[in-house]
């Protein structure tokens, strides 16, 4: 891990977070709406850990709010959350796993979607649970559908660290 | 144990930041930082729309050519209409001016005469099920404050909410929270426009005595009493009747509305800047 990673990461959300604002909210199929910066952000977490993910997280959601004008930390809020999670994943059981990346999307999407409910809920403002139940499927399938080029073109970006760079408190069985 | 302390400061920042927004959402220090944040990002929003626009156009070319000729003969139907009712509606406006004036009627700013048009292009869309509001590439610097109304080429979209010096976003009429007193042209039935099923309105608080019909023409109501002014000029379009229904139980009618404008392919909009005093 070096500066460089770091600077690669911060341009790839960048570009997602800006796409996904002005070409991606406009994709409606099935009333899902697929998130480019989300699938970005857990590859960026699976292949460079938690630390990376709750940063790109917070950095990624002040940009979403900052573009739209919208409550500010917000967004940053749960991405900071689902950035560390999906790191940890990526560190500990989920290195070395083909299936990771579209696992951790489909959870990551449907955790994300109840994690915004959740915060709007908890600010009194409107959380329509039932709108964003129906989208939750599709929205699901659009992602993964997004997972592998976007899993392969971070990938080539941000090589997969060695064993020794990846957390050493929990120990690997088999 | 440091990964865990990044955490924790992540997290209360993001807190600090909703805290402080949430309780000063349109003013403030951290909102015009926002807005200079925002107008920092405008370039590459731009940038972005303006590479996806082909595909855009692409798409809507294949999509209106399977649709193209049976829309055909539906429009040239409606024009025929459409040229007579315009015809009576010139007469009786010519007469509806003089009885104002005779009356000596407060209506507000009269549109579209009264207002400038500020022409820009839409950013950002609706983020979720959560709110509908869309982010247009024009703010305080162009002449855009809270409240002001924004329209595309077919009718009303909504009004600005949040406004930074060159970005501005906009509360579509289509967001559960939107109120718009509007009026049957036809009828003459007054009633609020707010969100309904699907891409449809709901014409509300319309008393079940009052007639509306299908393919009635409702339009904003605009000011009534110069105390409590509206946000919006009389007599923009906002939809046509779609379809009235009544219940015994109900004591308003249900009208649905289909909106004149197209909410899911918005490209520009303009914002309406009153030239006139206040």
């Amino acid at each position: 891990m070096n500066g460089v990673d770091g600077v690669k990461a911060a341009v790839v959300l960048f570009v997602a977070a800006i796409l996904q604002v002005s070409i991606f909210t406009q994709v409606h199929v099935l009333g899902g709406v697929p998130d480019l910066l989300l699938v970005m952000l857990v590859a960026v977490a699976l292949l460079r850990g938690s630390m990376f993910g709750a940063i790109g997280g917070f950095f990624a959601g002040l940009l979403v709010d900052t573009a739209t004008l919208g409550q500010l930390g917000l967004t940053s809020l749960v991405l900071t959350i689902a950035g560390y999670w999906i790191g940890r994943y990526g560190e500990t059981t989920g290195r070395d796993r083909a299936h990771a990346p579209f696992l951790s999307v489909a959870v990551v999407t449907f955790l994300y979607s109840f994690g915004l409910l959740l915060v709007h809920f908890v600010l009194g403002e409107r959380a329509p649970a039932g709108s964003v139940t129906r989208g939750l499927l599709p929205a699901i399938v659009l992602n993964l559908i997004l997972t592998a080029p976007v899993y392969a073109l971070v990938r080539r970006l941000l090589r997969p660290l060695d064993r020794g760079d990846y957390a050493t408190e929990v120990q690997l069985l088999g | 144990m440091v990964r865990r302390g990044v955490l924790a400061v992540l997290v209360i920042g993001a807190l600090a930041l909703l805290t402080i927004s949430f309780r000063s959402p349109t003013s403030g220090a951290l909102h015009d930082v926002q807005g200079y944040g925002a107008s920092a990002l405008r370039p590459f929003e731009v940038a972005a729309q303006r590479v996806a626009r082909p595909f855009r156009d692409a798409y809507g070319y294949f999509d209106g050519l399977a649709h193209a000729k049976s829309e055909n003969a539906k429009l040239r139907s409606e024009v025929r209409q459409w040229r007579t009712q315009a015809t009576q509606y010139e007469a009786q406006a010519g007469k509806t001016q003089d009885l104002e004036k005779l009356l000596r009627v407060e209506r507000g700013a009269k549109y579209p005469t009264d207002f400038r048009f500020v022409n820009t292009s839409v950013i950002s869309f609706p983020l979720g099920a959560f709110a509908q509001q869309i982010t247009i590439a024009a703010g305080s610097d162009q002449g855009l404050r809270i409240n002001t109304p924004i329209i595309d080429g077919d009718g009303l979209l909504g009004h600005v909410v949040v406004v930074g010096p060159t970005t501005a976003s906009v509360q579509l009429i289509t967001d559960p929270d939107s109120n718009v007193p509007a009026r049957d042209v036809t009828n003459g039935v007054r009633g609020l426009i707010r969100h309904g099923a699907g891409n449809t309105l709901l014409f509300d608080n319309v008393p079940k005595e009052q007639t509306v019909q299908k393919g009635d023409v409702i339009v904003t109501q605009g000011t009534v009493d110069r105390r409590y002014p509206d946000l919006y000029p009389f007599g923009i379009g906002i939809g046509r009747v779609l379809q009235v229904g009544t219940s015994d139980i109900a004591s308003y009618l249900t009208v649905q509305v289909m909106p004149f404008a197209r909410f899911d392919s918005l490209d520009s909009v303009a914002a309406l800047i009153s030239t006139k005093q206040r």
